[in-house]
């Protein structure tokens, strides 16, 4: 732990410094995108401001600093899913259908007939493990047939929305409640931590979660593997790694970790605990990960307080709408806005080094 | 389409030609050329002598820091590739460059602009020279050798008048090279002039008119092919001021470390790279295996390490058969291994020095727990030991190694593979763009090595290093040795000529001895 205390401390190095300052530019630009924006609209975007900031970051009652926290549950997940395939050398952006199939899963189990202490841990284990075969999936896909990540990926969430749909349909439809399925019943619901808010247990289970992956990858052989692999094939090769193995467990940790991401949206989310029509308590979530992991660098540790930033738009957005008036439409749009400005800095640091790989690829041919 | 030419004399005079790359490699220095009109002229050197530079000069792809050119009598600029096209210049280069799915015919005609030759034209063209090649399939689908017709014939269906090939039999069976030479043969008599790149001395003394020798950018002298013999080539081939010695006292080596037995291997193309290659490396000797780069060393030397499969034949490593085990396996049971590639492969770039430290040896229970963690602060000590006892340069044993010098990259590798106590060390290439001092550095611990009573296996194309090291020396010649011999006890000439293609006996039975 010393060791790695002195690597943080020489990492504080102008690189890193440079890189705070550029997230900060970035927010500026985003937030002054997202004024205009909302001016534009017309709308008073100080107020806007004030309110999603009055709603979010509030200390004086905790409900508010909760539901912030509560928003970065799942995406810290989903994050982790493509900072896991980053370090792989992979585009792995499955988080999204993966989230769908833990929920899914979760929702299976809530239908079963079981002893009470059995829904919780059942439910974590079936999600996951369909979030980490939707991932195994794609692993096969690259490792049999070089299929692109990015394609094969695209396409298993696409699938995975249409399965959750036609369950939430056919199969675990709600006979009183049609816009959802049923609900994880009262005993494998995770306990809410601050009273009257959504900020329940599972915001600590994805904490540990975090921590886990950021230990398997940075204190393992197996995420030894996974990082050289990233970095070089051929050196991975040459240490007596099986880079494709390796890359397929890649795919599978970035999927049990986003299923396990949907399973606690069903099991450790008020009032709903179920899966909405159109799955629209979960969309989105894989795709807020790919941006909070870039803002993080892509770094395990990292990732949770570029998750704030996610959990911050998603609770002042109620803010923004009831005391500014701001449309909910506007609103996404500004959230867009400043997610993508964030990610800016992060994304071209990983293209730099993409670019390097490629050159020194290029060598050989010469 | 017009084959025919008129005029004589002169067809290009490159003269006090001066190439510094970017990164201040000097490639040329002062190289005067001439070619005469119609005349198959060889450009023969080793690996690096610059003949690959000299041409892309003339061909318009590289600017010269100096010299001049003139092509048919009148001093020009060349400003691009095409620019040297429109003068007549093309060259056909050593790696292909059509595009993958276009058919022949797209590729020949692609970026002429105007009217475009008709697939009849390039069909009697393809009659007319010999070079046939089907014209609707997309190149991708074609065997090198027809995809390389392909190319010459993009550059005849320009009306070049100077064809320029590197090496273009780098990937040809003797077949194709048969029939490539019959082509060039008929090119001259329609008045072309062609410059043949080699290092194989039986091609260039069979095809050419006249050999241009090149060696470390400089020309060594231009001889008439007729008025040669491949003794002489070899000669101002290779021919060397030795650079510097080093001490090594006689030892007997014993017993069998490394057996390679009627070894095959494919090259990542699929055609076969090693093809049927027998040797044994004993402990306490250094086996040296020399040859021009491409002739399938990198395959041998990563079939042994387990990294490429074998085809046919047998490893054995201190008599264990390893033909089909795992490379972690191979290390466990002691070899250990330089890798010509120290970027790509000897390395992790972006990952510390104690992460590198630690690269290969993931899987040894020194720095793994029982639970698969990572003993970092074994492996730190580890690093810690190797830098310190190679004297490797380093900010922090946290930096990444790509802020490294060359020198001290390979100081590393060297140092990890050495602390694995190994049985048999094989090192490809390991001094290999390394300054004096780094260079020095490592072929005395190749030497401590054999005399701790290691086997080494030395692959390099850097004759001096083969030669001044090892107490046996191979030479590779297009997947085969062409015999072993006590580099003491011989001629550099004849190790040239067997680097050119020729076997000991045949060397012996030319009087090369
Ligand atoms: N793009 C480049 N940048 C720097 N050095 C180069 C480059 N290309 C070639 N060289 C160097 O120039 C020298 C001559 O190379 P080259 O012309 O390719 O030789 P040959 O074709 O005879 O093998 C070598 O030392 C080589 O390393
Ligand atoms: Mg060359």
């Amino acid at each position: 732990m010393s060791a790695y205390l002195s690597r943080l401390a020489s990492k504080a190095s102008m690189e890193n410094l440079s890189y705070l300052f550029n997230i900060v530019i970035a927010m500026l630009v985003g937030f002054l995108l997202g004024a205009l924006l909302i001016a534009w609209g017309g709308y008073d975007p100080i107020l806007a401001y004030a309110s999603l900031v009055d709603t979010s970051l509030n200390v004086s009652d905790p409900y508010y600093i909760a539901m912030t926290l509560s928003f970065t549950t799942p995406v810290m997940l989903t994050a982790l899913t493509f900072a896991v395939g980053v370090r792989a050398g992979l585009f792995n952006i499955g988080a999204e259908g993966q989230v769908y199939m833990g929920a899914l899963g979760a929702i299976m189990v809530a239908s079963l007939k079981l002893p009470p202490t059995l829904y919780l841990p059942l439910a974590i284990l079936v999600g996951s493990l369909l979030g980490g075969l939707w991932g195994l999936i794609a692993g096969l896909f690259k490792a049999l047939r070089n299929v692109n990540e990015v394609v094969s990926t695209i396409m298993l969430n696409w699938i995975a929305f249409w399965i959750v749909e036609y369950a939430r349909v056919y199969v675990y439809f709600n006979p009183l409640r049609a816009e959802k399925t049923i609900s994880m019943p009262p005993p494998g619901r995770l306990p809410i931590i601050v009273p009257g808010s959504e900020l329940s247990l599972s915001y600590v289970i994805s904490l540990a979660t975090v921590v886990i992956v950021y230990f398997i990858i940075w204190n393992t052989r197996l995420g030894y593997n996974i990082r050289v692999t990233g970095i070089s094939y051929h050196a991975a090769k040459y240490s007596g790694a099986n880079p494709t193995l390796t890359t397929l467990y890649a795919f599978v940790l970035g999927g049990l970790v986003s299923g396990l991401a949907g399973v606690l949206e069903i099991c450790g989310r008020p009032p709903e605990y179920a899966i909405t029509t159109g799955a629209s308590n979960l969309a989105g979530l894989g795709f807020d990960g790919i941006a909070v992991s870039l803002i993080g660098l892509n770094h395990p540790l990292l990732i949770i307080p570029a998750s704030i930033v996610i959990g911050m738009l998603s609770a002042g957005s109620r803010g923004m709408q009831i005391r500014a008036g701001v449309p909910l439409e506007l609103v996404k749009g500004v959230q867009g806005l400043i997610i993508i400005s964030l990610a800016v800095p992060g994304f071209t640091y990983m293209l730099k080094r993409i670019k390097l790989k490629r050159s020194l690829r290029g060598v050989e041919g010469a | 389409m017009d084959l025919m030419s008129s005029s004589s004399g002169k067809a290009v005079v490159m003269s006090n030609i001066v190439k510094v790359y970017p990164d201040g490699t000097v490639a040329l220095r002062g190289v005067n050329f001439e070619l005469s009109k119609g005349e198959i002229h060889g450009l023969l050197g080793e690996n690096g002598a610059g003949k690959t530079t000299l041409m892309k000069i003339l061909s318009g792809l590289l600017k010269p820091t100096k010299g001049e050119i003139f092509v048919k009598g009148s001093k020009v600029v060349l400003k691009s590739a095409s620019h040297a096209l429109s003068l007549g210049i093309g060259m056909v280069h050593q790696h292909l460059s059509l595009v993958p799915v276009f058919t022949g015919y797209e590729n020949i005609v692609l970026g002429i602009k105007g009217v475009k030759p008709s697939r009849k034209d390039v069909e009697e063209l393809m009659r007319k020279v010999g070079l046939e090649a089907p014209l609707d399939v997309a190149v991708e689908d074609l065997p090198l050798g027809v995809r390389q017709r392909i190319e010459i014939l993009k550059m005849l269906v320009r009306n070049v008048d100077v064809l320029i090939l590197d090496e273009p039999t780098t990937n040809l069976t003797p077949i194709e090279t048969r029939e490539l030479f019959k082509s060039l043969r008929v090119l001259k008599e329609y008045g072309k002039t062609i410059v043949f790149i080699t290092h194989k001395l039986r091609e260039a003394m069979e095809v050419t008119d006249r050999i241009t020798v090149l060696r470390r950018g400089k020309v060594v002298g231009t001889v008439k092919t007729s008025e040669t013999n491949p003794v002489e080539l070899a000669k101002m081939m290779v021919g060397r001021e030795v650079v510097f010695s080093i001490e090594k006292t006689p030892k007997e080596p014993q017993g069998d470390a490394l057996k390679v037995e009627d070894l095959w291997v494919m090259s990542d193309l699929g055609t076969q790279a090693v093809k049927g290659v027998s040797f044994n490396v004993r402990f306490g000797e250094i086996f040296g295996i020399a040859g021009v780069e491409g002739n399938g060393q990198t395959e041998l030397v990563e079939a042994i390490a387990g990294l490429r499969n074998v085809v046919r034949g047998r490893i054995y490593l201190d008599n264990v058969d390893i033909t089909y085990k795992h490379t972690k396996d191979r290390y466990s049971l002691g070899l250990a291994y330089i890798p010509e590639d120290r970027v790509k492969t000897a390395l992790a770039m972006d990952m510390s020095v104690v992460e590198n430290s630690i690269l290969s040896l993931q899987w040894n229970s020194a720095f793994v727990s029982k639970l698969l963690s990572i003993k970092w602060s074994e492996a730190r000590k580890h690093a810690d030991r190797i830098v310190k006892k190679f004297d490797i340069l380093v900010k922090s044993l946290d930096s990444p190694v790509k802020s490294l010098s060359g020198g001290n990259q390979q100081k590393l590798v060297v140092g990890r593979e050495l602390s694995k106590e190994p049985k048999v060390v094989v090192a490809a290439q390991p001094t290999r763009g390394l300054d004096v001092g780094a260079t020095e550095y490592i072929r005395k611990l190749l030497i401590q090595l054999r005399d701790a009573g290691k086997a080494v296996l030395l692959v390099s194309s850097d004759l001096d290093e083969v030669l001044t090291l090892s107490d046996r020396v191979a030479v590779m010649y297009e997947g085969k040795i062409m015999g072993v011999v006590d580099p003491s006890r011989v001629s550099e000439e004849v190790i040239g000529m067997m680097m050119g293609g020729y076997t000991l006996d045949q060397v012996r039975g030319l009087g090369g001895v």
